[in-house]
């Protein structure tokens, strides 16, 4: 499970100039087994706070406990440790541009795991098989198309069934018959493992089917943290606007 | 019909740029910001390669270096760079002795000719172009590599698949690029004289027999070769260091990657240069 207390975080441009205030006291709890979506327009600080929780970017204030273990304060070296719990789809999917799609894929078994070559190509193909890549394993990342690619990435994200899994856009880009397969997908082997799950996207209408909790940000600020049918019939104007997609609205 | 339109990207780019300093400082106090902001700049970059290099000799240390990546590595560095090596050395050899030509004509000093090509080669010219070339090819590729794979987030997934980018990525390409510049050396050395012993034949009737014997007569020794390589290795270490540097700390998306390639070829020749200076001068040429 995942705790976040009141973190904040300014970037300073390079330039000079005004930081930009990209997080600001945000409070955020993910109880464990429960695929939490986490929403927003765009540039709201969504990613970052993904970013956060695997200890990739530090915030300037507060902190963020994973399994008790406080990752803020994390050395590089148990931060390895505490990371061998994740999996982390990018939102643009940070695929290893020298492996082919099958080596990006079985790269997280055969760094982590003492399985064989035979186990991890299974396992390689049965990925690939669920994301609709069957035969794509030879195929470099940048011959695909920005769907391919997004799908490989939640192939590589998935394999090890780790126990805490970020995903940031796992549709993006795709149509909508491959995104409903893709969300249904990650919350079945969700409910299997019983992994604690937190999903950014901006699909609203697919990603409410498949959570369980909702949290949304807005300018840096979480405004909206309740249940999938709290956000749903909320009655806070940008939640409500946001949610159902309204052009009328304060946002 | 054409219709113009001010775009939104475009009044935010006018928006961010900061507007031109009203009244311009004085020359001099320009001069010496710009100075100081050199040093500045400098001491950043020696400071940062200095911790990379702390880094990686302790990943080295407990020898958590990657081996695949270092063979790797090594192939794509070293015996791809052969042919350039190859070429910059032969005509480097022959260079050297259609500069030693007039002087052996006019003195009929056939029997130096090995010497005088070989002296000058063996403990500068062959190390220094060498690592010059291998710095244009090898260290540049490295930076828009590891540059590329931090702005497309490769070095945070590698993070988040608990593996430490240093270990894995820095360490080997370190001791690959270091291990090439001296093997090519080495090569270039064997090629440089092989270059101006058959230049000496064609043009100016001296046998590579001759050659090789003025070469190994006594004026040059072992410690010359060594002098060379010795070199190559100082060289190896500020190319190497300088090419994981600004990969690393690339920023900005794929202008970011060229910037960073340019600071590598600027400060690895630089250094080359000022290295070349002391060490010459610390071990006496
Ligand atoms: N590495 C960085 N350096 C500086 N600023 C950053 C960095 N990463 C993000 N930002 C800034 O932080 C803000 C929030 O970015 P973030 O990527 O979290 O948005 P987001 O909510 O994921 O948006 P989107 O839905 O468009 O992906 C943006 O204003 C962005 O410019
Ligand atoms: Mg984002």
């Amino acid at each position: 499970m995942i705790t976040i207390q009141s973190v904040s975080k300014a970037f300073r441009p390079s330039g000079g100039g005004p930081p930009n205030q990209v997080l600001e006291g945000v409070s955020l709890h993910v109880p464990a087994s429960c695929l939490y979506g986490l929403i927003g327009p765009g540039a709201s600080g969504k990613s970052v706070l993904l970013k956060m929780i695997v200890g990739l970017m530090k915030p300037d204030s507060g902190s963020i406990t994973v399994d008790g273990v406080d990752v803020t304060q994390a050395s590089e070296l148990d931060l390895q440790k505490m990371r061998l719990k994740f999996g982390m789809l990018f939102q643009n999917n940070a695929l290893f541009d020298h492996m082919t799609v099958g080596d990006n894929i079985a790269f997280p078994l055969r760094r982590l795991t003492d399985l064989g070559e035979d186990q991890i190509k299974d396992r390689v193909m049965e990925r690939l098989a669920h994301v609709a890549l069957t035969g794509f394993e030879g195929r470099l990342p940048a011959g695909l198309s920005g769907g391919q690619k997004k799908r490989v990435g939640v192939a590589r994200a998935t394999i090890t069934r780790a126990p805490i899994v970020l995903y940031d856009e796992p549709a993006a880009g795709l149509d909508p018959v491959t995104s409903q397969k893709i969300f249904e997908l990650l919350r079945e082997e969700q409910r299997a493992s019983g992994a604690t799950v937190v999903m950014v996207s901006s699909d609203l209408d697919r990603l409410l089917t498949v959570t369980d909790r909702v949290g949304m940000m807005y300018r840096g600020r979480l405004i909206f943290d309740g249940t999938t049918h709290e956000a749903q019939t909320s009655e806070e104007p940008r939640v409500r606007q946001f949610v159902h997609g309204l052009t009328e609205g304060p946002l | 019909m054409i219709r113009v339109y001010s775009s939104p990207l475009a009044t935010m780019a006018a928006q961010t740029t900061t507007p031109e300093k009203a009244a311009a400082p004085g020359a001099l106090t320009t001069f010496l910001a710009a100075l100081g902001g050199g040093f500045l700049s400098a001491a950043h970059t020696a400071g940062g390669m200095t911790i990379l290099l702390v880094k990686i000799l302790a990943r080295l240390a407990r020898l958590r270096l990657d081996g695949r990546e270092l063979w790797k590595n090594l192939y794509k560095m070293a015996v791809k760079s052969l042919p350039i090596v190859v070429v910059t050395a032969l005509f480097t050899g022959a260079i050297m002795v259609i500069q030693a030509a007039t002087i052996v004509k006019r003195y009929g000093a056939e029997g130096l000719l090995g010497w005088g090509a070989g002296f000058g080669t063996l403990r500068e010219i062959a190390p220094l172009l060498t690592a010059l070339m291998i710095s244009g090819r090898v260290g540049a590729n490295n930076t828009a590599e590891l540059g590329t794979m931090v702005v497309t987030e490769q070095l945070d997934a590698l993070r988040v698949l608990a593996i430490d980018p240093i270990g894995f990525l820095i360490a080997p390409r370190f001791v690959a690029i270091v291990s090439t510049l001296f093997m090519m050396t080495l090569f270039a050395d064997a090629l440089a004289l092989f270059g101006a012993a058959y230049t000496g034949q064609a043009l100016l009737g001296v046998s590579p027999t001759t050659f090789f014997n003025g070469l190994t007569a006594g004026l040059l020794d072992f410690g010359d070769v060594a002098n060379g390589l010795f070199k190559s290795f100082v060289f190896g270490l500020v190319m190497a260091l300088a090419s994981c540097h600004f990969g690393l700390a690339t920023t900005g998306g794929a202008p970011g990657v060229g910037r960073a390639v340019n600071s590598t070829v600027v400060t690895s020749a630089a250094g080359i240069f000022v290295l070349d200076y002391l060490v010459s001068f610390a071990i006496g040429g």
